[in-house]
């Protein structure tokens, strides 16, 4: 992508405690207010607390960018222990910043300098020199190096004067202040350098997609939720998903909804689905471990047919697997997890703004097909940092609900067997329209009973095939070229951002190449898979889990062989990876026959 | 396994580079850190006045691309400053604070632009020339056409001073002591160089010493320059060619003889045995002359960073001390040197 205009990525490493993310959040504010698209990922210490190595990575583009770049342009070592095993990402004749004024000796190769390689563009300066001079300690370096980098850049110091001011608007005035002090000593020292790097930032696009909005998948989803009218949450604490809990902790009260923290996951998923049971639109969010609990109760959903939401964002696994790392290794257990045979919606969103817009759909979906909805995220989507733009109106307010009508004599039928499989739902308190909800298999009237157990089946799987289309909903999209095509690559979840950028790689080298996303695993959009498969000579599925867990989902609904790429890495799948792969599929169909087959 | 050699040297001029290729090629498996206090991989200084022919882009100007160093297993420490050597633990300390210990010890740190006394008051209004960033702010603060007004105009100065002519620039000459440095000239010597480059439209100033420089701030020319005689002169740009003062102040604990540079003897070693000088910092022994001589320009730098390497791996090969030492205006008008080669 972003063939011409900005598209640089700035990194900064430090340890916890040094402001390392602190400073990445207001450079990626700061290049958002510009008007640039920014994609922005933290990474954390491994343990969930403690004092170990922070990296807050940012895309700033003028044109919409799909995945973080694997080499960044610019990169500031606050820490040089934690920064010397990342300073080869800076690509070459790109920048690194450091402290040339330790503060104690070192032995050989324990500056960071002794790391940087020929290429890459090494720029000194005392940092906490000048943070102890413009605040009097040193805690400022972090605001000094990106007074630096935007002396460095010449980007509008302006826009980071605002963003810090709002960053610290609920501290005492003096702590403003000196942070912009130490922003200024830093732009001083930076705009005094003179430039090898050839890191280029263009002005920004003009505004024409209204007003952006800095979101993380996570916050997005607390968006969505808010504007899809949630009203009911409960939730029990886990990393990745907790930020959705601490947002609503303190929104939904403020929106008139109920806020609970469970005892434990079970307990979250049985008030969501009470409150499910009761007209309320209900969610809770969790990871891994969490939806594993889970499944009972969604059993339980799906027989009872009461929507409910339920966020699932993914983390290494099994069992406590990598709290703090991403993978894609949930599927199974989203789409399938459970006794019996339990259909319900998976819905995968790809990026920020599909967290965004999922989550604002999601009750309305739950509550159309009475089931729930599990959004499918993982660590990497619901940590990173999007510009969205969200429309001005809230396109996702709930619409009136119909209560169904009974033939004056006749008993309503809460499972009543329809043609499309959806019966008329009452809610409790509805006049003349109780009935039997339960865990138990049922007839009609939900009273227990095994004669219908085909039916009712049938009725479960069948009420959800039409989802696939659900309107407004984006359930898989086509990018790249059309018609047939070389190599096909299909992905779904926070992968199809690499995959995306793969493709645009791939096609600039000449390689006949098309992507696909998925963004409803279940029920899958079969047509559009079978079209896409038509079209491709190979396809590719590149995935971060072991089994391959998509591809065996697809390529067992659609019978059609499929490439893997499966990574379980701890970190998103690289871009040079998947193109390598599509670099050897795109060569292996075009050889001539004779060649496979091993002639001469 | 025992430890590979470490081999450190500091610069990455043409005698530090050239040392360091001839080490990897002497000794496949030994260590190579080569420390330079400039951004970039060496280049060739007396390419810096190409920046007036439109060479801006410094990668344009690099004697190797920077995949060189790591395909010969050089670690390139750049903007690192040495402070300190010391001559009995064998230690380079850098300004960073980094300690780094060392088998052999090449210093190869050149020197910078010697300001004459009276003129270091204004330093901060001269402009050098003694690196790609030095020599882009004269291009950058020089009007097209602009005047510079060049005080002493060394061998180094007189290479930007042609070049300036031939891409549409004007330029005074002060004329000094260190005018045609480092050949000595008596002043009979020096008469037909200066008609050489009167001829060439130079506005050349004689009989009168730059006292004094000053800032004409917000206008046009940028510095009015006083002489002795009472004259001023204006230029867009004031810069001074006086020859070099070598860089030896870290080396004071090095346990070597320092003079004005690094005594070295015929074979480039000092009086450490484990430190070797080469380039414009060192001083090479003349048996003949019972002196210790500078030999500058790159072609003798080079010679010397690749002898100095080879004798640091065991040769005896001594430097030629009696190479010519000679300027002249030839047929075609033009100034030859035998220090100084125009082209590599
Ligand atoms: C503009 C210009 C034009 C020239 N033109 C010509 C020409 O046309 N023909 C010709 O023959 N010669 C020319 N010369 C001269 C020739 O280039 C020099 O003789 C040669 O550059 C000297 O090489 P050197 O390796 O000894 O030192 P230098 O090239 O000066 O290199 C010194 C190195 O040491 C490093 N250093 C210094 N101090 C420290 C420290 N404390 N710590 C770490 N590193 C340190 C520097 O960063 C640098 O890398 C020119 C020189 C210049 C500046």
């Amino acid at each position: 992508m972003n063939k011409s205009g900005t598209d640089i990525q700035f990194a900064i490493c430090g340890s916890a405690g040094d402001g390392t993310i602190a400073s990445g959040d207001i450079m990626k504010r700061a290049a958002a207010a510009m008007g640039f698209h920014v994609i922005a990922f933290d990474v954390y210490p491994p343990e969930i607390r403690g004092f170990g190595k922070c990296i807050s990575r940012i895309r700033i583009s003028s044109e919409q960018a799909y995945s973080l770049k694997e080499q960044s342009d610019v990169f500031v070592s606050l820490n040089d222990g934690h920064a010397i095993p990342h300073v080869g990402e800076v690509r070459d004749y790109g920048a690194v910043i450091y402290d040339d004024h330790l503060i104690a000796p070192v032995a050989e190769g324990g500056h960071i300098s002794a790391h940087i390689r020929p290429a890459q563009i090494p720029y000194g300066l005392p940092i906490r020199q000048i943070s102890e001079q413009a605040t009097n300690a040193a805690r400022s370096r972090n605001i000094v190096v990106l007074g630096y980098v935007a002396g460095l850049l010449d980007l509008p110091a302006e826009a980071f004067r605002k963003v810090i001011a709002q960053k610290f608007a609920s501290k005492p005035a003096v702590v403003t202040e000196s942070n912009i002090r130490a922003f200024d000593a830093g732009l001083e020292a930076g705009r005094g350098v003179f430039r090898y790097d050839d890191v280029a930032v263009g002005a920004a696009p003009t505004a024409a997609d209204g007003e952006a909005v800095m979101m993380t998948g996570n916050g997005a989803i607390v968006r969505g939720f808010l504007e899809g009218g949630i009203q009911s949450y409960f939730g029990y604490p886990i990393t990745p998903a907790t930020s959705i809990m601490e947002r609503l902790a303190v929104e939904l009260p403020k929106a008139g909804g109920r806020f609970l923290q469970t005892e434990d996951e079970i307990a979250a998923i049985s008030a969501t689905i009470g409150a499910g049971f009761a007209g309320s639109r209900a969610a809770t969010a969790t990871s891994g471990p969490g939806l594993a609990l889970m499944t009972e109760m969604m059993g339980l959903g799906v027989m009872a047919e009461v929507p409910a939401v339920v966020v699932c964002s993914q983390r290494g696994g099994p069992s406590t697997g990598l709290p703090t790392k991403t993978e894609q290794s949930d599927l199974n257990l989203a789409v399938h997890g459970g006794s019996g045979d339990a259909p319900r919606i998976v819905i995968a969103p790809t990026n920020v703004e599909g967290c965004y817009r999922c989550a604002g759909m999601a009750f309305e979906i739950a509550e159309k097909y009475q089931v729930p909805v599990v959004l499918l995220i993982d660590l990497y989507l619901s940590n990173r940092y999007e510009t969205v733009f969200p429309s001005d109106k809230n396109v996702f307010a709930p619409k009136p609900r119909e209560v169904p009508k009974v033939k004056e004599g006749e008993d309503y039928k809460r499972f009543v067997l329809t043609e499309d499989g959806i019966s008329p739902r009452a809610l409790p308190g509805d006049a003349g329209m109780m009935y039997t909800a339960t865990g138990l298999e049922h007839n009609e009237l939900g009273k227990p009973s095994d004669v219908l157990h085909m039916e009712m089946n049938a009725k479960r799987h069948h009420k959800l095939k039409s989802a696939v289309n659900y309107p407004g909903l984006t359930t898989s999209k086509r990018f790249g070229d059309m018609g047939k095509v070389d190599v096909g690559i299909l992905g779904w979840g926070s992968t199809f951002g690499e995959i995306l950028e793969t493709m645009f790689e791939a096609q600039a080298e000449g390689i006949s190449c098309s992507a696909m996303k998925v963004v409803m695993l279940s029920p899958l959009p079969e047509g559009e898979l079978r079209a896409f498969f038509d079209d491709c000579k190979v396809v590719l599925v590149p995935e971060l889990n072991y089994q391959g867990q998509f591809a065996n989902l697809v390529s067992g609904a659609i019978g059609r062989p499929v490439v893997r790429l499966n990574r379980t890495i701890a970190t998103p799948m690289p871009v040079a990876e998947i193109l390598s792969e599509v670099r050897r599929l795109a060569a292996e169909v075009n050889e001539p026959v004779a060649a496979a087959a091993g002639g001469v | 396994m025992a430890e590979p050699h470490h081999h450190v040297i500091i610069g990455s001029g043409s005698a530090g580079f050239g040392a360091a290729k001839t080490l990897r090629e002497g000794d496949p498996d030994c260590r190579i850190t080569m420390f330079t206090m400039d951004a970039i991989p060496f280049y060739h200084r007396y390419r810096l006045p190409e920046v007036f022919r439109g060479r801006t882009d410094w990668r344009d100007l690099l004697a190797k691309p920077p995949s060189f160093y790591e395909e010969n297993g050089i670690t390139l420490r750049r903007r690192c400053r040495v402070v300190d050597v010391d001559g009995s633990a064998h230690v380079v300390s850098l300004a960073h604070q980094e300690t780094v210990p060392f088998d052999s010890l090449l210093v190869a740190a050149g020197g910078r632009a010697y300001l004459p006394e009276n003129l270091s008051g204004h330093a901060h209004l001269i402009h050098g020339f003694g690196s790609f960033e030095a020599a882009m702010r004269v291009y950058n603060d020089l009007p097209r056409g602009g005047r510079v007004v060049m005080i002493g105009g060394d061998m180094i100065g007189l290479d930007l001073l042609l070049t300036l002519l031939d891409t549409g620039y004007r330029v005074t000459l002060i004329v000094n002591a260190q005018t045609f440095w480092p050949h000595e000239l008596t002043a009979e010597q020096r008469a037909p160089l200066l008609e050489a480059l009167r001829g060439k439209g130079v506005d050349v100033i004689e009989n009168a010493r730059a006292v004094g420089i000053s800032p004409q701030n917000g206008g046009a020319p940028a510095r009015r320059v006083a002489l002795d005689d009472g004259r001023e002169i204006e230029g867009d740009v004031v810069m001074a060619f006086c020859g070099l003062a070598t860089s030896v102040e870290f080396m004071l604990r090095a346990e070597v003889d320092i003079e004005r540079g690094l005594l070295v003897s015929p074979e480039l070693q000092t009086t450490n045995d484990a430190i070797w000088a080469a380039g414009d910092i060192c001083q090479i022994w003349h048996d003949g002359e019972k002196a210790y001589k500078f030999y500058h320009g790159w072609k003798n730098v080079r010679v010397m960073g690749q002898l100095a390497a080879r004798n640091i791996l065991g040769a005896h090969e001594p430097f030629d001390v009696d190479v010519e030492d000679r300027i002249w205006v030839d047929e075609d008008g033009e100034i030859q040197s035998t220090f100084w080669t125009r082209k590599p």
